[in-house]
């Protein structure tokens, strides 16, 4: 039987627990748009307990649990869901400070670049970004012991990097793709808030916004 | 040279004073208010006639010359409520047809051929307005409303914006095929202007049209999802700002209707090794542990220790502080915890201290340590702590039990 390479590194993605979207794995997502591999794919991993799933906006492909029922099943789910909740303040504090940074009224969104040099730029004209990004890298997800905020921010862009969130395009290693992980991040916050019932904020609780 | 230099002046104050004499076009009908902050305005248009008024103190009027001017070169503002200048050319259109007609049936061929290219004239202006009409919503389309910053605003202007496309398709709609036919008669004239160039600019104008609603459309889904996005987020930093130290939790929960968002596998790694035992991979494998024998094992370990360039001796009395074990001391801690803390029922789960802790440790390594060092505490200490094992049987060896969790509870003895 002949092998396919692709499918091959399709069902490894996905069963290493990646998120595949057009940013992250560009060929990868290409295979996946047809519905007959598609569907080759779902039957593979269904053998595993394990389907294809996408996330609310259908800009990313990942794997799930097909039966929930089994225990290893669920904890796989909880530890998944641990990994991102023990983060979640992080995250969150670093979609808030890049917003601010770039004066934007919503947050990062795939596709979207980022630039190291425009965010260090902005940033360090601030001192009110620097204390946000100062408290950023006393998170665990972001930990650092430099002091410069030159090397806090390289630090934070290569720990989203290494979680799957930006991907490092061209040459220069500064400038960074959104990935559609941020998709899953928002379904998952989303689920939270309804969940923990937290309030949605308003714009007109945030004047500190507007004034960066 | 005289007049050439009266006109270039004119030119000139209309251009000084061109936001006030726009502002009086497009929203005050005309009219520019007598008050203090108009003074210059009023007495650079009244030198250069240009505006009229009744009494002193009426408010100026615009003369009609700057009027039909300003008209002229604020299209693009007439193309914005372009289904109500259509309406209008139309109830013209449709009293000249009165006035054709009757000009046909007296036979007054003159004033038939002047009514004809009236009549010309006037559906050309209806065609030119269904274009332009059109037209301005690919540009509220390409600039997706970016230059307005604010999210309420940007999208209080989209839903304008479909409205006012909206009219203009009902408008377009209004139109009807019969009514052009009837309007038309047997009149070849007219035939030819109603059934042929009026439907196809029309045709074309609503194919435009419902293109721009469908893209209005998205880009309004768009903003409100990415209104939606920056509320959650702002709720999410406000929640983890007035709760320290927050982390969700779905320990709750049951699982057995686990919601979509949740539903993500852990890491499953698919490892295969080279077949050793099929000839056919024989040559590949050889090749691949040669290739993977990079260092020679004479050349191993063989580097030469590099020598110390100075030597510190201690000075007597200094100590160098030992760092703490951040295991040991989360075990401290929680055992603290346990036997001081209010913590409910006294208890606590060990497997979730060691997620709220954010330590990189196994859960195996973590359990073993702490159980061990429960162990090792004084008897009296240790009597004070129960620990409740969670385990499950070994699917291969059956009498043997995984333990999957550790829970510790203040002893019932030690409680007050």
């Amino acid at each position: 039987m002949q092998t396919n390479p692709l499918f091959e590194r399709t069902v490894s993605a996905l069963l290493a627990g990646e998120i595949i979207c057009e940013y992250s794995h560009d060929e990868l997502y290409n295979y996946l748009l047809t519905q007959p591999v598609q569907q080759k794919v779902s039957d593979f991993l269904q053998q595993m307990n394990r389907t294809l799933r996408q996330t609310s906006s259908h800009d990313a492909w990942l794997c799930s649990y097909q039966d929930l029922s089994r225990s290893d099943a669920k904890d796989g789910v909880r530890q998944q869901f641990r990994e991102v909740a023990n983060h979640l303040e992080a995250l969150v504090q670093f979609l808030r400070l890049v917003m601010m940074v770039e004066a934007a009224q919503r947050p990062i969104s795939a596709g979207e670049h980022l630039r190291e040099g425009k965010l260090l730029e902005r940033i360090s004209t601030a001192p009110s970004l620097e204390a946000k990004l100062r408290s950023l890298c006393e998170k665990d997800l972001f930990r650092t012991k430099r002091s410069d905020s030159a090397g806090q921010l390289r630090v934070v862009l290569e720990n989203l990097t290494k979680a799957g969130y930006l991907k490092p395009i061209g040459t220069s290693g500064s400038v960074f793709l959104a990935t559609a992980k941020w998709s899953w991040l928002y379904d998952v916050m989303t689920f939270i808030q309804t969940h923990e019932g937290i309030r949605e904020d308003s714009a007109e609780d945030d004047p500190q916004l507007r004034i960066v | 040279m005289a007049r050439t230099h009266d006109a270039q002046s004119t030119l000139r104050a209309l251009a000084t004073y061109g936001d006030a004499i726009l502002e009086a076009h497009l929203n005050r009908g005309n009219r520019i208010a007598l008050n203090d902050d108009n003074v210059g305005v009023l007495e650079t248009l009244e030198h250069h006639r240009l505006v009229w008024r009744l009494g002193d103190t009426e408010d100026l009027q615009l003369k009609n010359v700057l009027v039909r001017l300003l008209d002229h070169i604020t299209e693009s503002e007439r193309r914005r409520f372009a289904s109500a200048q259509v309406d209008r050319l139309w109830s013209d259109l449709n009293r000249l047809f009165v006035d054709y007609r009757e000009a046909k049936k007296r036979a007054a061929f003159t004033d038939k051929l002047r009514i004809e290219s009236e009549i010309k004239e006037c559906l050309s202006e209806i065609i030119e307005d269904i274009r332009n009409a059109t037209d301005t919503f690919s540009s509220y389309i390409s600039s997706g409303f970016s230059y307005i910053t604010d999210m309420d605003l940007r999208i209080r202007k989209n839903h304008e914006v479909i409205e006012r496309a909206g009219q203009l398709n009902a408008l377009f709609e209004s139109f009807n095929t019969q009514d052009l036919a009837d309007q038309a008669g047997n009149d070849p004239f007219l035939k030819r202007l109603l059934l042929k160039y009026l439907p196809a600019a029309l045709e074309q104008g609503q194919k435009n049209l419902s293109y721009a609603l469908n893209q209005l459309r998205l880009t309004l889904v768009r903003l409100r999802e990415d209104q939606r996005l920056s509320k959650l987020v702002g709720g999410f930093e406000s929640y983890f700002a007035n709760n320290r130290g927050y982390i969700p939790s779905i320990d709750d929960m049951d699982l057995g209707h686990c919601p979509a968002p949740l539903n993500k596998v852990t890491p499953f790694a698919i490892i295969a090794r080279g077949d050793i035992y099929d000839p056919t991979d024989d040559e590949d494998l050889i090749a691949l542990a040669q290739t993977a024998r990079t260092l020679g094992a004479d050349q191993q370990g063989t580097e030469p220790a590099a020598a110390l360039q100075t030597v510190e001796f201690d000075v007597a009395g200094a100590s160098d502080p030992e760092e703490e074990d951040p295991v040991d001391e989360l075990i401290e801690q929680l055992v603290q915890f346990v036997v001081d803390g209010d913590i409910g029922d006294g208890e606590i789960d060990a497997l979730e201290a060691l997620s709220g802790s954010g330590l990189a440790l196994d859960a195996a390594t973590w359990l073993s340590t702490l159980e061990a060092q429960i162990d090792s505490l004084a008897p009296n200490d240790q009597s004070q702590i129960t620990v409740e094992y969670k385990s499950q049987l070994n699917p291969l060896y059956k009498d043997n039990l995984c333990i999957t969790g550790m829970t510790l509870r203040r002893s019932n003895e030690s409680r007050i």
